[in-house]
């Protein structure tokens, strides 16, 4: 069943490919026929006119339209191959972005980053290449197929020779690859311990600068180096033999086809230009062993198709279409149940958020607390149960209502765009500096930005930050976004104490008209929240204020075991 | 037109590498060229084998002379087998070497610039290697083009010296047309390099980033920046599409015009006592060999050249001058700042502004405030790793950035331990210690333990295998050991438990010599004779006393432990071995969450 779908995937990218298609097969064919034809049409011009013979002239020219239509249709070929191939892949990159968008965190719980660059990129990138590799598989197939038959013609031994030869060129080359597997394993490892160690002489970066001992440790970390000039030398080694043996094979079929139609010429039952022509024929029948490492990249397309199929398979949550009435934020869990492979993490949750509260959210980890967090604001959709917004399911919400009305900030928070600015303000609708630098203000971000080389304008890859700063920035732009509800993630876990201090009084000052739910691992945290929601398991084990809670020696504990 | 306009730009750095490369041994470079001459074997003897084994063989009614001269392009060609494998190890012995060149030069470069992440590095291993193969691909092709056409051009002109103003021109004109196409060729393919790693890259955030952007409602414009690079991509491959389709054609004149021309010509030919068998002996000349080599250097050069211009450019890109390296020995280590300040760029805020500060020659400093304030860029700049823009930093009189390096220490917080045997670690800034001495610091820090499980001393150590902790150890007892008189600790105990902190405090304490600590915990602060307190405003010095009533932050630093309600009320005291730490003179701190008395984490 996926490998049908794979193959439809592939149908419909062929089909993109337009009008460039038709004219990539047609020129391939055409071109083919032609090349075929070729030596025929230039034996018979030479043997016309060596032997003086009338009409040696119309051959020649036959000849000379012929090596025109090959050359023009590999030049149609060639183009039609490029822009068919680029049109195709844009289709399916931009299929495959725009469905990576809208399956947001439900495809990341599937697939790793690095697994979907691959996917959007060379296997989009095979995919597209597929009819471009099929119809040069069929150009390269027919004139070697029918050189074979035109050698037959001229003499059966000949094509048996050809024949024998190319089995002989596979046998080297597959030999080749089984010893160079060994061989490159032993170069990948001392390339993989010389970037091991300038990562690890990296990290220590400050400690190297501090001790002016630069060029001691360049010398450490290049120390496999002539191990690794050993295994490249062995590469080389191998390559040159296997090489050597595949490129003696093609000239030593054509000296024997030579000799033995030398020997038919001497007898006089062929001419000077049939010799040439059967050594023309020798050459194009070789490329029957690139005919069929075409073959062999339809196989390898057909499993990129079914990897990039997987992708798009991937379900996308549908969002509604209702605006949010007005209201305070009040957030409500109505037996929110969430599975995961291992067994449910949230287990029949209700929880009610008066609009404008703080409520803290605690629990070892593995309790469940990122998942309630990410059931709150629609990160994830429980399997059973809802979550309401000032009365609205989250799922009937139009996305752009319920994005401006909730802000998330996160542990580790990711942050995109051009420069700090662009990323503080990525939850806000256009360009409004200054609710981003009031945020930034709140998130005790302002004055470390104010201190990089260009301030709100560093791009984002020049300003080398602390986790704990990323974190101000992460909870800035949460700040920024957030109209009703404000979600942190375990979102201050990497702030110093004054720091942590200065967003908290934020957090109850400015920022107190709009709902909090705070991840919280700390108990100063969870101290200051109006409500703690205990979670042990995937359950609400309890609900009240820190100070009451506190007296439970196995609530103590969560903040204990945790740090 | 100028001549600049049509041949690829190749900066000077990257020409004098690969010309480096190149005659690094000038006996490489004669044994690569006599081995490619037996490489040309064939290419000079086929057409006329081939013209003698008709002529006067097979035609005249001679197989035996026939098969004879048949069998002389055969021996040439066993011949040039051996010879391509020589040619090959030659090329190997070149680009080896250049690409340990390469290598250093990118190791040298990332460790100098002092950043660069795992990603990266990967990256530019990456992009070393492209470069190897290219160099090897253009050295072999342009290589075999050149002695195939001399030894054809040869061979014709012992053949039939006739054929050779029939053959030579349309070759030469393809190779030109082919040279003239190359830079417009060289920039589309550039052009698809670069949009490719455009494309991943930008994939590769959107893909790192979906939760964000989920979260953010960012979609649309995440949709927005990745399909524009998207159709960059696009664009750029329909580009080189048109260019190479018209490369085709270069070499349609170089290959396919010749054999045209010797039909055309072969009546004049004939008439002019040829025989059908040179006619034959030319088409193969031009057949077997030419066209052959001119398609390998076509394909070659129009992909290899251009690969091997972009990774040069990448890899001499990172390439960055040796930091200057002070020598000058300092008279003492009073360490004196006067009006400092210093900012990270021009349109920046400074991070520290007209600074002054005096630290006696054995005095202990610690420097407290939030993250982010600047403390590190203090750290930095007293060590000499930066300079300031404004103002001195001088150690016993001499400028920080001329002091040499062994003089100082700075630890910071991410400890460095390399591959190597613990000896190995901690003697990386005193070859000198004796093995006491090692085994005195050993000692002191608590690294036994560890040690033993690395399995002793001298074994090769696993830095993973250690805890932060111990790693931070390992860095504080390496410094313990080193001549430097002034100790830095830029939160280099942040992984030790408060007791552990202490006594390593206590040790470099005890060393004597100038101590600045930038603190992790404030009870570094209370062990410290002075404390420096970073408040983004305003720098403020003092003892504990004098700061409590003179700075609020410092005030809000410690009073935030002694006493304020809630919790106080919740204490349930889970960082009470600070104890030993200044007994009596302090309030306990009571701990929350065992982390509140962390400045920083």
């Amino acid at each position: 069943m996926t490998s049908r779908s794979a193959d439809r995937l592939i149908l419909d990218a062929v089909r993109r490919g337009g009008p460039w298609l038709a004219g990539l097969a047609a020129a391939a064919l055409v071109g083919a026929a032609a090349e075929l034809a070729l030596p025929a049409a230039l034996a018979q011009a030479v043997d016309a006119l060596v032997s003086g013979t009338p009409g040696g002239e119309r051959r020649v020219i036959l000849t000379a339209l012929l090596v025109g239509v090959v050359v023009a249709c590999d030049a149609v070929r060639v183009l039609a191959a490029g822009r068919a191939g680029a049109r195709t892949a844009l289709w399916l990159r931009r299929r495959a972005v725009v469905h990576v968008l809208s399956s947001g965190t439900a495809l990341s719980r599937r697939l790793t980053p690095g697994e979907i660059v691959t996917r959007a990129g060379v296997n989009a990138e095979e995919v597209a290449r597929t009819p471009e590799a099929v119809v040069t598989a069929a150009a390269l197939l027919v004139p070697s197929a029918g050189s074979v038959i035109a050698l037959a013609l001229i003499d059966p031994s000949l094509a048996v020779t050809l024949v024998a030869g190319l089995v002989l060129i596979v046998a080297v080359l597959r030999a080749f690859i089984r010893r160079t597997t060994a061989a490159s394993g032993g170069y990948q490892r001392a390339q993989g311990q010389i970037a091991a160690r300038l990562v690890g002489a990296l990290a220590g970066a400050r400690t190297v600068a501090a001790a002016g001992t630069q060029d001691r440790e360049a010398r450490r970390v290049l120390a496999p180096l002539p191990r690794l000039r050993e295994h490249g030398l062995d590469l080389w080694r191998l390559q040159a033999r296997a090489g050597v043996r595949a490129a003696v094979v093609i000239p030593l079929l054509e000296t024997a086809v030579l000799a033995v139609g030398g020997l038919r010429l001497a007898a006089g039952d062929l001419t000077v230009g049939e010799l040439l022509a059967a050594a023309r024929y020798v050459v194009l029948g070789a490329g029957l062993g690139s005919a069929i490492g075409y073959a062999a990249r339809l196989a390898r397309a057909r499993s990129a198709a079914g990897r990039l199929d997987e992708l798009l398979a991937a379900p996308a949550p549908a969002y509604g279409s209702r605006p949010l009435p007005d209201g305070p934020g009040r957030l409500e869990l109505r037996g929110v149940t969430l599975d995961a492979d291992g067994g449910p993490v949230l287990a029949g949750v209700d929880l009610i958020v008066p609009g404008g509260s703080c409520v803290a959210v605690v629990g070892r980890s593995g309790a469940g607390k990122s998942s309630l967090a990410a059931v709150a604001g629609r990160l994830a959709d429980p399997d059973s149960g809802s979550v309401l917004l000032d009365g609205v399911p989250l799922r009937e919400i139009d996305r752009r209502e319920l994005r401006s009305a909730v802000g998330y900030a996160f542990e580790r928070p990711v942050l995109f765009g051009e420069t700090l600015g662009d990323a503080m303000g990525s939850g806000v609708p256009g360009q409004d500096g200054g609710r981003v630098r009031a945020a930034a203000a709140a998130a005790c971000a302002d004055g470390f930005v104010r201190r990089l080389p260009l301030g709100y304008a560093t791009p984002i890859a020049d300003a080398p930050m602390s986790g704990g700063e990323v974190q101000r920035i992460g909870l800035a732009r949460a700040f920024a976004q957030a109209e009703r509800l404000l979600i942190l993630d375990d979102a201050m876990s990497s702030l110093d104490t004054v720091t942590e201090r200065q967003v908290g009084r934020a957090l109850t000052g400015g920022l107190a008209d709009r709902t909090r739910l705070v991840v919280a691992h700390r108990a100063g945290t969870a101290a200051r929240a109006d409500q703690v929601v205990w979670l042990d398991e995937g359950r609400v084990r309890a609900t009240g204020p820190h100070a009451l809670l506190w007296r439970d020696p196995a609530y103590r504990a969560v903040f204990q075991g945790d740090s | 037109m100028r001549p600049g306009r049509f041949l690829p730009k190749v900066p000077p750095a990257a020409a004098s590498l690969l010309w480096r490369a190149l005659t690094r041994q000038p006996r490489l470079l004669v044994r690569l060229g006599a081995w490619s001459l037996a490489e040309a074997a064939p290419a000079l003897a086929g057409g006329t084998a081939v013209a003698h084994a008709v002529d006067d063989g097979f035609a005249a009614g001679r197989p035996g002379t026939g098969l004879a001269w048949v069998a002389v392009p055969a021996v040439a060609w066993l011949l040039a087998a051996v010879a391509a494998r020589q040619v090959m190890l030659a090329v190997a012995a070149v680009v080896e070497p250049f690409r340990d060149e390469l290598l250093e030069t990118v190791v040298t470069g990332a460790l100098r610039a002092g950043h660069g992440d795992t990603a990266a590095v990967a990256r530019m291993n990456h992009q070393v290697e492209l470069a190897r193969d290219a160099f090897a691909a253009i050295i072999t092709v342009v290589r075999s083009f050149a002695f195939t056409l001399v030894g054809v051009a040869l061979g014709i002109a012992t053949l039939a010296p006739a054929v050779l103003p029939v053959v030579l021109p349309p070759v030469l004109a393809g190779l030109l047309l082919f040279l003239l196409s190359l830079p417009t060729l060289a920039r589309r393919q550039r052009d698809v390099i670069l949009a490719d790693e455009a494309t991943a890259e930008a994939v590769s955030a959107m893909a790192g980033g979906l939760r964000d952007i989920t979260a953010c409602g960012a979609e649309s414009r995440a949709a927005e920046r990745v399909g524009g690079e998207v159709v960059r991509q696009a664009r750029a491959a329909g580009a080189l599409a048109a260019v190479t389709a018209a490369r085709t054609l270069t070499l349609a004149v170089g290959g396919g015009l010749p054999v045209l021309l010797l039909l055309a010509f072969t009546p004049w030919l004939l008439d002019r006592g040829l025989t059908g068998g040179v006619v034959l002996g030319a088409l193969t000349y031009v057949m077997q060999s030419l066209t052959p080599a001119l398609g390998g250097l076509i394909q070659g050069l129009g992909v290899s050249g251009v690969r091997l211009a972009v990774t040069l450019d990448r890899i001499l890109g990172a390439a960055a001058p040796a930091p200057p390296r002070g020598d000058r020995t300092p008279d003492g280590v009073r360490l004196e700042l006067r009006g400092v300040r210093f900012a990270y760029g021009p349109a920046a805020e400074p991070v520290i502004d007209d600074l002054d500060l005096v630290v006696a020659e054995g005095e202990h400093l610690a420097v407290v405030g939030p993250s982010g304030i600047g403390k590190s860029t203090l750290a930095a700049l007293v060590t000499g790793v930066l300079t300031p823009g404004r103002g001195e930093v001088l150690l016993g009189g001499v400028p920080a950035a001329e002091v040499t390096p062994g003089a100082r220490a700075l630890i910071p917080q991410e400890a460095y331990v390399f591959h190597g045997s613990l000896t190995e670690n901690l003697t990386y800034l005193a070859p000198d210690a004796t093995p006491e001495e090692v085994d005195e610091a050993v000692a002191l820090f608590g690294l036994a333990e560890p040690a033993r499980r690395c399995g002793g001393r001298d074994a090769p150590l696993d830095p993973a295998a250690l805890s932060a902790g111990e790693r931070q150890l390992v860095a504080l007892a390496r410094t313990y050991l080193s001549p430097a008189r002034l100790v830095v600790l830029d939160e280099a105990t942040s992984h030790l438990d408060p007791a552990a902190e202490a006594r390593a405090e206590a040790a470099f304490a005890a060393r004597g010599g100038t101590l600045v600590v930038i603190a992790h915990r404030i009870s570094s602060a209370l062990r410290a004779r002075r404390v420096l307190v970073m408040d983004g405003a305003r720098v403020t010095a003092g003892t504990h006393d004098e700061l409590v009533s003179a700075s609020p932050l410092y005030a809000d630093l410690v009073g935030h432990w002694e006493g304020g309600p809630p919790m106080g009320t919740l204490a349930a005291g889970a960082v009470a071995e600070d104890a030993e730490v200044a007994p009596g003179r302090r309030p306990q701190p009571t701990a929350l969450g065992g982390d509140l008395d962390r400045l920083d984490a």
